[in-house]
């Protein structure tokens, strides 16, 4: 009896023992994602910290709070070096191409630059530089000689004094140049090819909260004089894709939205997910005091393949990536000192998959490389992006294999198996994926299905049923009467 | 408890000046059957939490405690029975306590009688007809509601603002109640611990 009583018990201890993966405890930061209800929920990692390379490895000395970084087509990598008044270009592996520190200016005078904090280079290998405390944008050719100098810029709009502080830079392929200026709230400055202000582009609606409004009711003209103004927002990032759609981050203390997608026009036309509130804006619940309190801080974007997009945080440091329709996809990254961590994240690019961060404080650039769970996701956003659903399908399953809780890829077999018309499995994913819209529209194909199918039996049905009543009324009711 | 009182309580609720009336005065109430529709109303309220369709109902089925449902339905139906007595006593109300958990009980019923319903009915919606759903579930509560204040009004012969001013300081009987019952349990724990320590004293020292 006790033999029998000690082999349950330790059969009971074998198999109640959790099975812990221990892979992931190396990793200096949190792997996570928001599910349908806002909460968090681990993940395994989407990416890794596979490199680290700051100036000091580099044959050109350490930088100095580096402000911007740029990867080309060709995979050059553009630092702008703030501190150190340069830019450093640096091939895909790491090794220092050239330094450019000065150029010929106009009057064949050497000109140099004054804490460049942006750069951008478009497909024909111009470069251009905001040459911020010199209050203008430098646009060298590939070969470092001076295109045109963007600087002054005049209009009815700008007041004469108005000051010109390029932050950020992007070119679209137009040749547009579009402008982050420091202190300017009314949007993004948009210069024409012939470096002429074209005006301000994706303003930023101010919203003022109910509570705001009800204490300006009550507070006299000179306390509503000393208030903060109520003013937008200014831009943090920018970037721009293949069709010219210009992505831009900007602050949002509120947690609401953090990035626009501007089309030409300047119109926001960025997808949110319709189930995800706060969905555009990094972290979707943080605490409001404390350590590392408040609303992501987005400082920069970058679109990859695919329409996904990827956001900076600067206040968490963590890297968050969307798809097109605004789905949260993944998040990795964190503040720290260990490796792969940040202390001050400023820019962020990718390259052939691999997520290229730099960091202002400790003055290098992370490089990430995607795991199995985060090429998998990628891969599977990427075909549904192209159409290709049922491949997209195999994939999902792969990642389902790796995070059994994974509410997008429940949702993306789901998607599949409805536009392939099996609208049962369709219910099944789809609720797994907590994906209600979707499901309500693979259940009513289902229940039309049913119905079809099951016409004749409910017609029968209804039909005998009336006959029955018709037939036997005159009998029930004498049979009534004779009751009472 | 037999069926002519089942057959009142459907006829209080659908004439319910009548039926409360003569609840309060004929005596045709049964208190046990208030107290069961209010337990049956709190199983009626879990198993729209747990079984309501998908769509209309986003509840993680590892969150929907029922013991505990049905636990906090009661703690509430008897803070507002024993709020409601506190304030009519002082107000002139001629409802005694036993009317005032029967009529408060018999109010209960229309969610017993539409969540179930509702919930069954919510199985075959999709998205866009799910205010078909929410009218069921709306019913119910305007329903019940209604008949919470008809019933007080009836039993303890007040106005209609009377009573609706009744109600309000009711709610603030029930705020007050939890409050003292949450200052006696910390005295009381304190005076646990300070029992505690003397004993622990006296163990040490003698």
């Amino acid at each position: 009896m006790k033999r029998y009583l000690i082999i349950i018990i330790a059969a009971l201890v074998i198999l109640t023992e959790p099975l812990t993966v221990y892979a992931e405890e190396t990793l200096p930061y949190d792997t996570y994602i928001y599910d349908y209800k806002g909460k968090v929920v681990h993940t395994p990692a989407a990416y890794i910290p596979s490199k680290t390379v700051s100036g000091k490895e580099l044959s050109c000395g350490s930088f100095k709070s580096p402000q911007d970084m740029f990867i080309a087509d060709d995979g050059t990598i553009y630092v702008a070096d703030t501190g150190n008044n340069r830019i450093v270009v640096l091939s895909n592996d790491m090794e220092v191409l050239r330094i450019i520190d000065s150029f010929i200016g106009d009057s064949n005078k050497k000109d140099t630059f004054n804490a460049p904090s942006g750069v951008c280079c478009t497909d024909d290998g111009d470069l251009y530089i905001a040459d911020t405390n010199n209050k203008r944008v430098v646009v060298l050719d590939g070969s470092g000689n001076l295109v045109k100098i963007i600087s002054n810029p005049q209009s009815e709009v700008l007041s004469s004094n108005f000051d010109f502080t390029p932050l950020k830079v992007a070119v679209d392929y137009a040749g547009r140049v579009y402008v982050i200026s420091s202190n300017v709230y009314q949007g993004i400055m948009a210069f024409n090819q012939n470096s002429d202000f074209m005006g301000y582009f994706g303003t930023i609606n101010v919203r003022i909260s109910l509570t705001q409004i009800f204490w300006r009711l009550f507070s006299t003209k000179e306390q509503r004089a000393r208030q903060l103004q109520y003013i937008p927002t200014e831009f943090t990032g920018i970037d721009i894709d293949n069709e010219g759609f210009v992505y831009a981050t900007n602050f949002d203390s509120t947690g609401g939205q953090a990035v626009r997608m501007l089309n030409p026009k300047g119109i926001d036309v960025i997808k949110q997910n319709p189930s995800g509130r706060r969905s555009l804006s990094g972290d979707v619940s943080f605490s409001y005091g404390g350590d590392y309190s408040g609303a992501s801080e987005i400082v920069d974007v970058k679109i990859q393949e695919n329409g996904i997009y990827s956001l900076l945080d600067c206040n968490r440091g963590r890297i968050f990536s969307y798809d097109s329709e605004g789905n949260l996809l993944y998040i990795f990254g964190g503040m720290g000192t260990q490796e792969g961590t940040f202390n001050q994240p400023v820019a962020i690019e990718s390259y052939h998959g691999l997520m290229y961060a730099l960091d202002a404080s400790r003055n290098a650039i992370f490089v990430f490389e995607p795991t199995e769970y985060g090429s998998y996701i990628n891969e599977a956003v990427g075909l549904r992006y192209k159409g290709d659903q049922t491949k997209a399908v195999e994939i999902w399953k792969k990642v389902l294999e790796l995070d059994s809780n994974n509410e997008m890829a429940y949702t993306g077999i789901g998607k599949s198996y409805l536009s392939s018309g099996d609208n049962k499995q369709a219910m099944y994913y789809l609720k797994m994926g907590m994906n209600k819209e979707y499901y309500s529209i693979a259940y009513k194909r289902y229940r039309n299905e049913l119905l079809r199918a099951n016409l004749g039996w409910i017609l029968t049905a209804v039909l005998v049923s009336f006959l029955i009543y018709f037939l036997f009324k005159p009998l029930i009711k004498s049979r009534i009467r004779r009751i009472r | 408890m037999n069926i002519d009182d089942i057959k009142f309580l459907f006829y209080t609720i659908t004439h319910p000046i009548n039926g409360f009336y003569e609840i309060r005065h004929h005596g045709k109430g049964n208190i046990k059957l208030s107290l069961l529709i209010v337990f049956l109303s709190g199983a009626a309220y879990c198993i729209n939490r747990r079984y309501a369709s998908f769509i209309v109902n986003p509840a993680d089925p590892m969150e929907v405690n029922s013991i505990l449902i049905i636990f906090s339905m009661f703690v509430l139906f008897f803070l507002f029975c024993l709020g409601n007595w506190s304030v009519t006593c002082l107000m002139n109300g001629e409802g005694r306590m036993q009317d005032i958990i029967t009529v408060t009980g018999y109010s209960l019923l229309p969610i017993l009688l539409m969540f179930i319903p509702a919930t069954l009915f919510s199985q075959f919606v999709a998205a866009d007809e799910q205010t078909f759903y929410y009218l069921l579930i709306n019913i119910a509560v305007i329903w019940g509601a209604l008949l919470v204040i008809c019933s007080n009004m009836v039993i303890h012969n007040y106005t209609l603002t009377k009573e609706l001013k009744t109600l309000i300081l009711t709610l603030a009987a029930m705020v007050i109640i939890l409050f003292i019952i949450l200052l006696f349990y910390t005295m009381f724990q304190q005076l646990a611990e300070f029992i505690k320590s003397i004993y622990t004293e006296l163990i040490f020292r003698v």
